[in-house]
């Protein structure tokens, strides 16, 4: 018998990741690869990855898309549920703590909080104009500090009285510990304070006036940092949970989705198959002149073909392609 | 005298009408747009609010197309656009452009003979007579009424329409219309079609749509390009879109106001919340906000400019109304550093969380 399972791909700034669940929502596969500044090349390269473990019997009958480069995925792989990152964090959490309250997530380029109630997203609020308190700072500091991103916060634990450094600003932060350093304070008691800093901001700048019940779920790359997630644990006074698959909840939820989605509509999925994955894709951009929106189109594609277009209001280079597409639906019932 | 007014959604389009009719040479400014944006901000203070910078972008664009005279409502309210008529035309002139600013603001500020000075300064370089005049206006106020009455009857039939994107399509093929047409009559005739062929529109009455209501500062609700076209996309979505600030609104309070009349229902919702006016229309936000959840809204999405004074006040206060009715509130804060992708992910949670929470609701009833 063949196993029917669900896909799940989250394109974001610093990693594109990669689940497969089954139909009861259990994690088969997952894969967390950077993205690099080339979410193509990512997506390919994971879905190939995907492809080599996925059994004999095994056969994809649901895909869902979600982060920064939800669509970009969707026109690759074609999927049958494009969502938001949060909403798609919610379901992953919920799926794995059915009660849970608060999701803290942190990414490689934002935050969120999301307030959940009874399984349902009551609240979120995401970082809007400050990248200080995101994981690729921390990255970026953990290299400029020379020490691999995975012990930053073992170096935090360490730490015997944390320096407070000023985390307003990502880059005042930095000539702040810049400082620090130069006063002869260890980089055991810097990472604890930029820990410290970036909690602190956190808290100031989405989850000010908002009321984070327990159980709280930490996910996002940034919960692998221990030094973090006791921050977390020492402001808030409460425990946190990191769940199993913390660093592609997000791919996680897509795939959750996906299946919601299936299981309701009975639809056959949109998934375009491995072989479609072989094509030549790229991307451009073109300033369109049609009035005085100027929109700024984007249009993907494959083996020199295109096969999507986005950023234009009026829907116009969206319809043309749309209407081949659907033509070529058309054929495939006939 | 060759006059221009900056771009403001459907108040552009009714003042393009009044100077036809009237005959007085002018320039109608381009719909607002990136370009005319970054030019503006080229020539404004940093810290300045967006719609400051948008003027200028235009204000400039119309110049150089031969206009010599900028037309600008005042406002001595304790906001920034109180400033925009003091540092306008000092940047102006400092980058070389060379155009007289007429600001139309309240007798109080100016004083009646003042007011009445400016206004004839522009109304005499028309050569119809005074009773064309007052046609005039009244047509240009009949036309601002029908395209902000077309606005809402779309947004409103977005909802339950059964041909996904009839009603968009319909008020962007109107407006598309009224563009390449100069007579108030013929602009007056497009904008009463129109409204027949909305009213047409195959409806599905049993659908429930989410509706949300639209809050903030006032050039965010009229300018489409200041909210980055938020209710072209809440019609997308098939969701119902309500705001109270429209310009043919802001006529009919600034009417009433003298008579302490203006906005009863409003002012009276706001003001267990906000009890001080905290300029532009913080109250309007908070109290419209309250209205529309108890009218049956899902939610309300907040809008502002970043930096809006009033505005960030009405922020403060939300939480307690979300806390005391229940009722989710989204903001959003545009500036020209604006990247778009973060609102989409922001309206789109926002879109499912309040479909998630009516199913919720459903379930338990």
């Amino acid at each position: 018998m063949t196993q029917g399972l669900f896909l799940g791909v989250d394109v974001g700034s610093v990693s594109t990741n990669i689940v497969l669940a089954d139909s009861d929502g259990n994690v088969i596969e997952k894969l967390y690869l950077r993205t690099n500044g080339r979410p193509i090349k990512a997506i390919i390269n994971g879905m190939t990855a995907i492809k080599s473990v996925l059994g004999e019997n095994a056969r994809i009958i649901g895909t869902g898309t979600t982060g920064s480069g939800r669509r970009l995925a969707d026109a690759i792989i074609g999927a049958d549920v494009v969502k938001n990152e949060i909403t798609a964090h919610a379901a992953a959490a919920c799926h794995v703590v059915p009660n849970v309250r608060t999701i803290i997530e942190i990414g490689g380029q934002d935050s969120k909080l999301i307030l959940m109630n009874g399984g349902v997203v009551c609240d979120f609020s995401m970082n809007t104009v400050c990248a200080a308190g995101t994981g690729s700072f921390l990255d970026r500091q953990a290299s400029r500090l020379e020490i691999p991103i995975e012990e930053l916060g073992g170096y935090a634990l360490r730490s015997k009285s944390p320096v407070r450094i000023a985390g307003r600003c990502a880059v005042f932060a930095e000539s702040d510990m810049i400082s620090k350093q130069q006063a002869g304070h260890s980089n055991e008691d810097i990472i604890a304070g930029l820990c410290d800093a970036l909690v602190r901001n956190y808290m100031a700048t989405l989850a000010k006036g908002k009321e984070l019940c327990p159980p709280i779920l930490f996910q996002g790359g940034v919960a692998a940092n221990v030094g973090i997630r006791t921050a977390f644990e020492k402001a808030l006074n409460k425990k946190i949970v990191i769940p199993q698959h913390y660093d592609v909840m997000g791919a996680y939820g897509a795939a959750l989705l996906a299946r919601d989605e299936i299981t309701v509509s009975c639809r056959p999925t949109a998934f375009n198959g491995f072989e479609a994955l072989k094509r030549e894709f790229s991307s451009e951009s073109l300033s369109c002149d049609g009035c005085a929106n100027m929109c700024e189109v984007v249009r993907i594609t494959a083996d020199g073909k295109c096969i999507a277009h986005w950023g234009d209001r009026c829907g116009k280079w969206g319809a043309a392609v749309q209407e081949r597409e659907t033509g070529k639906k058309e054929a495939l019932r006939q | 005298m060759v006059i221009t007014f900056p771009p403001m959604g459907n108040v552009s389009l009714a003042a393009r009408a009044f100077f036809e009719a009237v005959q007085i040479p002018y320039v109608s400014p381009q719909k607002a747009n990136k370009q005319m944006l970054q030019a503006g901000a080229a020539l404004s203070p940093d810290e300045i609010c967006l719609p400051f910078k948008v003027f200028m972008g235009s204000f400039a664009d119309s110049i150089k197309a031969g206009a010599d005279t900028v037309l600008l409502t005042g406002s001595c309210g304790p906001c920034r656009f109180g400033e925009y008529c003091e540092l306008q035309p000092k940047l102006l002139k400092k980058n070389g452009f060379n155009a007289e600013m007429l600001v139309i603001d309240a007798p109080k500020a100016i004083g009646r003979k003042e007011l009445c000075r400016r206004i004839r300064s522009i109304l005499e370089t028309s050569p119809v007579s005074g009773a064309s005049k007052f046609k005039a206006f009244r047509q240009a106020l009949h036309i601002l009424s029908l395209a902000d009455g077309l606005n809402e009857k779309a947004r409103e039939a977005a909802g339950y329409e059964k041909n996904r994107g009839e009603s968009k399509r319909l008020l962007e093929a109107c407006f598309k219309q009224l563009d390449s047409v100069r007579l108030p009559d013929d602009m007056q005739a497009i904008l009463l079609r129109y409204h027949e062929k909305i009213d047409f529109i195959r409806k599905d009455i049993n659908k429930k749509p989410i509706r949300i209501a639209l809050i903030g500062e006032i050039y965010s609700m009229i300018e489409p390009f200041a909210n980055l076209f938020i209710e072209d996309l809440l019609m997308e979505y098939g969701i119902v879109s309500k705001r109270l600030i429209t310009p043919s609104w802001w006529i009919k309070d600034l009417a009433e106001k003298p008579f302490g009349v203006h906005s009863a229902q409003i002012m009276k919702a706001a003001k267990p919340h906000l009890p001080y006016n905290a300029g532009g229309h913080a109250k309007e936000s908070l109290g419209f906000a309250q209205l529309c959840k108890n009218d049956g809204f899902d939610g309300a999405i907040q809008i502002y400019p970043l930096g809006c004074m009033p505005e960030i006040v009405a922020k403060a206060v939300l939480p307690s109304v979300q806390k005391e009715h229940g009722f989710p509130v989204l903001t959003l804060i545009i500036d020209e550093m604006t990247g778009e992708a973060g609102y989409l992910t922001r309206i789109e949670a926002f879109i499912d969380m309040l479909a998630e929470k009516r199913k919720r609701e459903a379930r338990t009833a």
